[in-house]
Formats: structure tokens, C-alpha cells, sequence
């Protein structure tokens, strides 16, 4: 493209203009082609513009896939017929949720951002009140879904209710006589067997020999560690005493 | 048809669209330069007539009043793309925008050469400022008269001849640095 900077503009640049496009009339264009002739700047010009213009149209051409015959050549005025409807097909694009979301408020009418926003605050909101509730609520001790719920306060109560009402109506039914706890009376031959047991006992650090089973079965009865002797022995002791 | 489509008929509006579709994606990609945006930018365009339908004063032209919307719809999109910093993947799709409809049988070399000029010529208007920006892509891409591009921009017919002459101009040096 040749350099235009330098020369003159003509005071005829908006005839140009109308001119390049076409759009004058029949009796401005012939006015214009006589002044072109003349005038180097606007020759220069016209020729200039129309490669820019060219430019144009390729790079518009190739884009949008239409075709835009130039029928002027030469000093005559580009043409530029009305080309046929493009269809363009909007083919659905995969959005991102993130992106999905940005498009439908940035779409959406301001009520609806609004309504949108306000209803997520109270969204929140009531989610929030809702853990606070669960958070303080005790509790419950019923297993059974049928069980009425009881706090473990309420329980606690309800069971010193009853147990209270069980006590008065058992001291009713049957009033228990006030006694002196019975004192406790050992056989005499119980008392002699422990006595001699408990010597036996005391001076078993100097024997030699410990007590066989049958001894410590009849000592464990005597002590009242067991409750009898036909009764199995709760536990063994060891056939040798701990020294 | 707009009052058809005020009355509630649902057939209108898709009238609307059908008629000005063409010429809302072609100032779209004149202005925004690249297939996908001018597609989203055409959407959100109409989707915006939709919503204001209510707004639209019977005095201006239908043409006029969609041109406006989809101006500001442009610049909408480009704000946010600078803010978004997507100057990285640009420089891919704009290779892609600039060849996908070159024919099929021509040579590579060919393509790399329509490829580098298209780019170069993409590069040049979109950085005109945006006054003789509108005026190229109304001219150049939708056809516009100069009496159709003063009624949408609602300038007299002598400022849009002189914004393209000097968008013309503007043009010329920054084609002319890319052919050095």
C-alpha cells in the first residue's frame, strides 16, 4: 500500500467517501470522476481506500462465509450487493456449572438476581437455625421408635417419681415392724472349730505342713466364707499356702 | 411485529429475531472480531430486546433501537474479556475465527498467508476507537447506507462520512505496518 500520510487531503474527502460506496447519485459520481482526474490526492486516495476496503471484505468474506462479488472495475464506484441471510445455527455450548451459573445471572432481570439472592440468604438462614436446635437438643433415651422421647432430665424425674409412689404403695401394703437387727449366734461347736482353726492359723507360720483340703474347706465353712458344704466352694485356694 | 410481540404473541419476537439475526452477528463480529463471541454477543442481544421490549419507544426504528443494544452488548464483552485476561488464548482462537471457512483445497501456504492477513486486518479494526469502529463494521459487515448508520447512531450524515473516511485512513497505516 503506498504511504498517504504525507499528502494532501483534499477538502473533498466526505464526496470520496460516497463515492467509494457507491452511494451517490448519478449526477454527483460523474461530478466526482471529473474531479478525480484532477485532483492526485483524491486519485490517490480512492485507490488506496479501495485495497483497504478489499481488505475488509476478504477478512468479512472468509468469516462469515458469504460472497461479495465486486462489480465496479476500475474509476467505477465499488458496489456492494445486499448478500443472502446467513443462517446461523447456535449450537448449545458445554458449560461448566460455574459458568452456567455466571450466564443465568448474567441473563437474568434484576427482580430475579434479586428474588435469587434473597432466597439463598433465607435458605441459609434457616439451615443455620436448624443446626443451632439440633445442636442444644438433648439426648433422647428411647430405643423404641413407639417409646415416648424423654429428655434425660425429664427421665431421671419420671423415675424418682415412680420409684416414690412404689415405695409409698409397698409401705402401705405391707408396714414393716421396726426391730432391732438380729445379732448374730454361732454354734458352739462352730465357736470351738474356729477357735481352734484360728490357733491353727496363728502358729502356721512355725508348721512345717500346711492345711490339706478338706482343712481349708471346713475353715473357708467355719469362717462363713462359704455358705455350706454340700454347696460347690465359690473358689480354689491354692494347695500350698502363699509363704 | 414489536407490537405484535408487547401483545404477548410468542411468534412475533421469534419474527424479530429471524429478520435481524444476519445483521446483529455481523456488527458483532465486525466489532468483537471473533465467531464465538459475535454468536454470544447476538444472543445476549436479543435476549436484552426481549427483557426491555416494554422499553422501546415506537418513535425510533427497530433496526436503530437493536444496533444500540447490541453496541452496548459488544462493549459489554470486551470489558469483561480484558478483565478476564484471555489475551493468552486469543492469539489461538483469533488464528482459528480467521481460517475456519477457507476453502478446503487450498495450500497451506496460502492458507498461512490468508491466515496472517485476516489477522492483521482483524487487528486494525479492532483497534479503532470505538466511534469509527462502529461506523467500518456498519458499512463493511452489515451494508449499512450512510443514512441508515446516522439514524442508528443518531449523528448527521456528514459525521458518519468523515468517521469513515478517517477510519479509513486510520486503517491504512495499520495494514501498512503489516505489510513492511
Amino acid at each position: 500500500m503506498r504511504e498517504i500520510n504525507e499528502r494532501p487531503i483534499c477538502h473533498r474527502s466526505e464526496d470520496l467517501v460516497t463515492y467509494l460506496y457507491g452511494e451517490a447519485t448519478a449526477a454527483e459520481a460523474e461530478d466526482f470522476s471529473a474531479h478525480i482526474e484532477q485532483c492526485d490526492a483524491c486519485r490517490a486516495e480512492h485507490a488506496i481506500f479501495t485495497q483497504v476496503h478489499d481488505s475488509i471484505v476478504a477478512w468479512r468474506n472468509e468469516a462469515l462465509g458469504t460472497i461479495v462479488v465486486r462489480e465496479a472495475q476500475g474509476a467505477e464506484p465499488i458496489s456492494l450487493p445486499i448478500t443472502e441471510p446467513a443462517t446461523f445455527a447456535y449450537s448449545p455450548r458445554k458449560l461448566s456449572a460455574l459458568a452456567a451459573l455466571r450466564e443465568f445471572f448474567t441473563v437474568s432481570p434484576l427482580w430475579l438476581r434479586g428474588a435469587t439472592a434473597v432466597g439463598a440468604l433465607l435458605l441459609c438462614a434457616l439451615l443455620l437455625f436448624a443446626v443451632s436446635r439440633s445442636w442444644r437438643r438433648p439426648i433422647n433415651v428411647a430405643k423404641e421408635a413407639n417409646e415416648p422421647k424423654y429428655s434425660q432430665q425429664q427421665l431421671d424425674q419420671e423415675v424418682e417419681k415412680q420409684v416414690k409412689e412404689r415405695m409409698t404403695a409397698l409401705t402401705k401394703e405391707n408396714p414393716l415392724p421396726v426391730k432391732a437387727p438380729p445379732k448374730l449366734q454361732q454354734p458352739k461347736s462352730i465357736q470351738v472349730r474356729s477357735q481352734v482353726a484360728i490357733n491353727q492359723v496363728r502358729s502356721g507360720s512355725q508348721r512345717t505342713r500346711g492345711l490339706n483340703r478338706q482343712e481349708r474347706e471346713q475353715l473357708a465353712a467355719d469362717l462363713g466364707l462359704i455358705p455350706g458344704r454340700d454347696e460347690e466352694l465359690p473358689f480354689v485356694l491354692p494347695d500350698q499356702p502363699n509363704q | 411485529m414489536v407490537e405484535r410481540a408487547l401483545t404477548g404473541d410468542p411468534e412475533a419476537f421469534g419474527e424479530i429475531v429471524q429478520r435481524w439475526e444476519r445483521r446483529i452477528f455481523a456488527l458483532a463480529f465486525g466489532m468483537l472480531g471473533r465467531e464465538e463471541d459475535a454468536r454470544d454477543a447476538t444472543q445476549e442481544t436479543f435476549l436484552a430486546a426481549f427483557r426491555n421490549l416494554r422499553g422501546f419507544r415506537g418513535e425510533a426504528k427497530v433496526s436503530s433501537w437493536l444496533h444500540r443494544i447490541a453496541v452496548n452488548q459488544c462493549i459489554t464483552r470486551q470489558r469483561r474479556a480484558r478483565v478476564r485476561s484471555e489475551a493468552a488464548l486469543e492469539d489461538e482462537a483469533e488464528k482459528n475465527a480467521a481460517v475456519f471457512a477457507l476453502p478446503a483445497d487450498i495450500s497451506p501456504a496460502r492458507t498461512a498467508e490468508y491466515t496472517e492477513r485476516s489477522l492483521a486486518v482483524r487487528r486494525a479494526v479492532s483497534g479503532l476507537p470505538l466511534d469509527l469502529r462502529q461506523v467500518v463494521v456498519m458499512k463493511e459487515f452489515e451494508e449499512l447506507t450512510f443514512q441508515e448508520i446516522s439514524e442508528v447512531l443518531d449523528v448527521p450524515l456528514s459525521t458518519v462520512k468523515s468517521r469513515l473516511y478517517t477510519a479509513l485512513r486510520q486503517l491504512q497505516m495499520r495494514l501498512q505496518k503489516f505489510g513492511e
